[in-house]
């Protein structure tokens, strides 16, 4: 099991927004979260990916994880390549597998183009596509991602579910949160988070 | 760890870099405040007591010199301190991804450290040269050691500010709010030497560095113990911040 959550409960004052969640994670599986907004999806997102600390419950994770958040969190004044760097740095990549990843990924989300471009220059949909890219950057066992596809164009939304698919056969378990149901065929299993508890 | 550090380090810088209001910051204000100097401040000698020396102790300047030393000090507390509520807030939530991914925020507290000591002594250096040119100073090395004590402290403020305060625009006030009361104030030997109560003054964080910028300009007397408690209030400062930004930032 990559990912395996018992019991996991988080409340904001008298505001509980996880009652009790409890789930796994099989290796090479798309598993979906759907909720309205403002149903817990993403704290219980930065729960799993040790952002947030829970109230209760335990979380076992095995492998390298990969983490997309919903806003694209990226430096406004370093370039896509220097993002690349510095994330690698963090992961522990060395530099053949930098460059080879980099390179991969700039040319199958097609912006290579922007590779020496500041990321205030670049448009809302180029910055999901590194956002994206520095979760995918490391080669994750375990690939978090929260509604990864904002801003993103027809073809790199196809080009996105195309990786996914690749990842899936290579053996990586995806955790996706979602709130299109034209998804439903995508994906393995599905969840929906309702009153702080997954049906 | 160390390879982790520099990349930290050369990526804030970077950032620091083309942040154009940054620059246009560090080049104007001190231009600005020393040119208000020029032009409003007179020739007349002024004899004051410095509260760190002896009581018969008198210094003997003219009141657009010691302005000039002034506001060099108020300049530099205020610019590090912005831009050290810089380094630390702005980048949060990005800087926490980066933890999630593998920095330790100890690591990442070291490169901000770093990239804040060289801001420091590029301020220091770059206000007490430009202080040198409308007024020449007696100590030029030493009194640029006092520019780097007041940036250390209200830098190690600035990181304090912005590891406890989320959102920018009240951090902001918070600098402001204190370098304005403190070092654009009350740190002002001219004021300080008739305030009442001046123990208040005394505990303020600028007390020590502004004694140390003083004495160092104008005087041959040791400035060893202004110096020791300067660094002693910035440590406290750094301790606290460096405390809440690991408390903070760390992984769950």
């Amino acid at each position: 099991m990559i990912l395996n959550t018992e019991h996991i409960a988080k409340s904001f004052g008298r505001n509980k927004v996880l009652k009790n969640i409890s789930f796994q994670l099989k290796a090479g599986s798309i598993t979906g979260i759907v909720g309205e907004n403002g149903s817990g999806k993403s704290v219980l997102m930065d729960i799993i990916v040790g952002a947030r600390s829970a109230d209760r419950g335990i979380i076992n994770r095995n492998g390298k994880i990969g983490y997309c958040p919903q806003r694209a969190l990226l430096f406004p004044h370093l370039t896509v390549q220097e993002h690349f760097i510095y994330f690698a740095i963090a992961y522990g990549i060395g530099r053949d597998q930098l460059k080879r990843r980099s390179e991969e990924l700039l040319l199958h989300f097609n912006y290579r183009k922007y590779k020496q471009e500041k990321i205030i220059n670049l448009s809302g949909g180029t910055q999901q596509k590194l956002n994206l890219s520095i979760a995918l950057l490391h080669e994750p066992d375990l690939l978090i991602l929260d509604e990864p596809y904002n801003g993103f164009d027809w073809d790199t939304y196809q080009m996105f579910w195309n990786y996914t698919n690749h990842l899936k056969k290579q053996g990586c378990a995806i955790l996706i949160v979602t709130h299109l149901l034209s998804e439903k065929e995508r994906l393995d299993r599905i969840y929906k988070l309702e009153n702080g508890i997954l049906i | 760890m160390m390879n982790k550090i520099i990349t930290g380090l050369s990526m804030i810088l970077r950032m620091l870099i083309r942040q154009k209001i940054v620059i246009i910051l560090l080049l104007i204000i001190p231009v600005f405040f020393l040119t208000i100097v020029e032009f409003t401040t007179s020739e007349r000698m002024l004899p004051f007591q410095l509260a760190s020396l002896d009581e018969d102790v008198f210094i003997n300047i003219s009141e657009k010199g010691i302005s000039f030393i002034f506001f060099a000090v108020a300049s530099s507390g205020f610019l590090v301190s912005f831009l050290a509520l810089n380094l630390i807030q702005k980048n949060n939530a990005v800087n926490r991804r980066l933890i999630i991914c593998g920095y330790h925020p100890i690591e990442l507290m070291i490169s901000i450290l770093l990239a804040l000591i060289l801001v420091i002594v590029l301020i220091a250096i770059y206000i007490g040269l430009l202080t040198n040119a409308f007024y020449t100073i007696d100590h030029l090395s030493r009194f640029i050691l006092g520019l780097v004590l007041i940036g250390f402290v209200y830098g190690s403020y600035g990181l304090l500010v912005g590891s406890l305060i989320k959102m920018e625009l009240e951090g902001v006030l918070m600098i402001v709010l204190l370098v304005n009361i403190d070092v654009g104030w009350l740190q002002n030997p001219l004021f300080y030497a008739e305030a009442q109560n001046q123990i208040i003054i005394k505990f303020l964080p600028a007390y020590f560095p502004s004694q140390t910028a003083i004495i160092t300009a104008v005087t041959d007397y040791s400035a060893s113990t202004s110096i020791l408690n300067s660094l002693l209030y910035g440590f406290v400062f750094l301790s606290f911040s460096m405390l809440i930004f690991f408390y903070k930032m760390r992984t769950k």
